[in-house]
């Protein structure tokens, strides 16, 4: 992968030696800690340029402070979203939908998407969601004292929930959670492969749909209505593969990074077990301690931003775990602590492309826990063993091979 | 005790009616209802975790013994007749 040359316009000394793709703790790492690893972000200026912040090796602005993240996302007209982080991978342009659209058009798209995944409609689908924990984790705890987190219980957990919700059967679970990791974690050979799976398959359910409508996601929106008119095929694709990669692994991520510390942390595990109902507020900290994903905005016009020279056209990266560890924003960032109050943290990121699943995620995380404290005794990160953490795009965790033995 | 509601603030994190479901109304899409509230005296408390756990500082507190207090009043600025 190229790395592309510092513009000319960034100052050499705004220039700094970081990177969400190959700084130390980056990289696949045995125990790794990738969050704690970009808090040292902030041992630095608030706002510095990384030549390679980005999967395809740009170089980005790197917004530390959650203010300053909090300005970005809120002015969606001067950092657009729209950077075809999807189709660009096929070297095409359309937008992903809602995410890369700008207002006006933007509003009037998630006004379609919102009431399917608002806090209401969460609520209906709460007791499937438990039920599906509860099957799981009955399953993991008939077959044995230990288990790999990930492959037997995060993900088929969260995108089992996910498929239900697009109508799609299970049976395809681990072939979508395949095409995930190739987009977001693959070569430069595997992500268009991926891709272009992503897109056929999404393809052909909105065909099958059209003809054979039933009650889900994607016959709602091949039926939907926008100005008075049916939707594009390419507006149909922008919502569906958005839908599809946004839900696949982050939830997944988040609940295997959130029992990796339950596991580390014994007394913060027992403390959740004896008293289940500080889960909810424990949730927010560990969201706060452990969100997965790196937001980044193209800026649309020049502009001055905080002293930094942002210059049309130039990438701005406000990752969600750097604002999170902000010590402006939070006291002891790098601590966590599960009653933490005051606690008005990134993960969801912030402005009009707030994330639209955000209710969804949050019952699946704290379902997760309230299930998984209550059916295992005490648990620990199985001894021989080491989880791999990676950081990136999307901050993942694998072999989280837990032991309760 | 009374809140301001800045609905152009608004993006629906619905963190508000989480803390405090009786005081905050979200409408279909999951924002907060236009219209400033006002909050029974027991419920101060609750309302004001809500107004700080509202990432995008949509939610104000309106204190009226602040608003009341006019320090112009009391202290004419010097060279103000």
């Amino acid at each position: 992968m190229a790395i592309n040359p510092v513009p000319d316009h960034v100052p050499p000394e705004m220039v700094r030696d970081f990177s969400l793709f190959t700084s130390p703790g980056m990289p696949p790492t045995p125990n790794g800690d990738p969050h704690a690893a970009v808090a040292c972000a902030h041992d630095g200026p608030p706002i510095f340029y990384s030549p390679y912040n980005t999967q395809d090796g740009r170089g980005t602005w790197v917004i530390t402070r959650a203010a300053d993240q909090r300005k970005v996302l809120q002015d969606a007209q001067t950092f657009s979203s729209h950077r075809s982080i999807f189709s660009s991978v096929l070297g095409e342009t359309w937008p992903t939908i809602p995410l890369e659209l700008d207002p006006p058009a933007h509003g009037v798209f998630r006004s379609l998407l919102s009431p399917l995944l608002s806090p209401k409609r969460v609520t209906a689908l709460e007791p499937a969601v438990r039920e599906r924990a509860i099957a799981l984790i009955d399953g993991i705890t008939a077959s044995g004292t230990s288990c790999d987190v990930m492959k037997d219980f995060a993900f088929p957990f969260t995108v089992g929930i996910f498929l239900r919700f697009l109508g799609l059967p299970d049976q395809g679970l681990d072939t979508f959670v395949g095409w995930a990791k190739n987009l977001l974690h693959g070569d430069d050979v595997e992500r268009p492969v991926a891709a272009r799976k992503i897109v056929a398959f999404i393809d052909e359910l909105a065909n099958n749909r059209r003809k054979d409508p039933v009650d889900d996601l994607m016959t709602f929106i091949v039926q939907a209505q926008v100005e008075g008119r049916r939707l594009t095929d390419d507006e149909v694709r922008g919502i569906g593969v958005l839908v599809f990669v946004a839900g696949l692994d982050t939830v997944a991520a988040a609940i295997g990074f959130d029992l990796a510390y339950l596991a580390r942390n014994l007394k913060d595990q027992e403390l959740l077990r004896s008293e289940p109902d500080r889960i909810v507020l424990a949730t927010e900290e560990l969201l706060r301690a452990y969100p997965p994903i790196q937001l980044i905005r193209v800026a649309t016009k020049d502009i001055d931003f905080e002293g930094a020279p942002i210059r049309k056209g130039d990438y701005v990266s406000c990752a969600t775990m750097i604002a999170n560890r902000d010590p402006e924003e939070f006291e002891s960032p790098n601590t966590v602590d599960l009653a933490r109050e005051h606690n008005r943290h990134a993960a969801f990121g912030y402005g009009p492309h707030r994330c639209l699943g955000s209710h969804l995620a949050r019952r699946e995380i704290v379902i997760g826990l309230e299930e998984w404290l209550a059916r295992l005794p005490t648990f620990r990160i199985k001894e021989g063993t080491a989880p791999i953490t990676c950081g990136g795009h999307v901050f993942g965790i694998e072999n989280l091979i837990l032991d309760w033995s | 005790m009374r809140i301001i509601v800045h609905n152009a603030k608004c993006q629906g994190h619905a963190r508000c009616s989480a803390q405090a479901p009786s005081i905050f109304t979200l409408d279909d899409e999951g924002y907060v209802l236009p219209g400033d509230i006002n909050v029974a005296q027991g419920d101060e408390l609750l309302a004001s975790r809500a107004v700080r756990s509202c990432p995008e500082r949509a939610l104000e507190v309106d204190s009226p013994s602040a608003a009341r207090f006019d320090p112009a009043a009391i202290q004419p600025k010097a060279g103000e007749a």
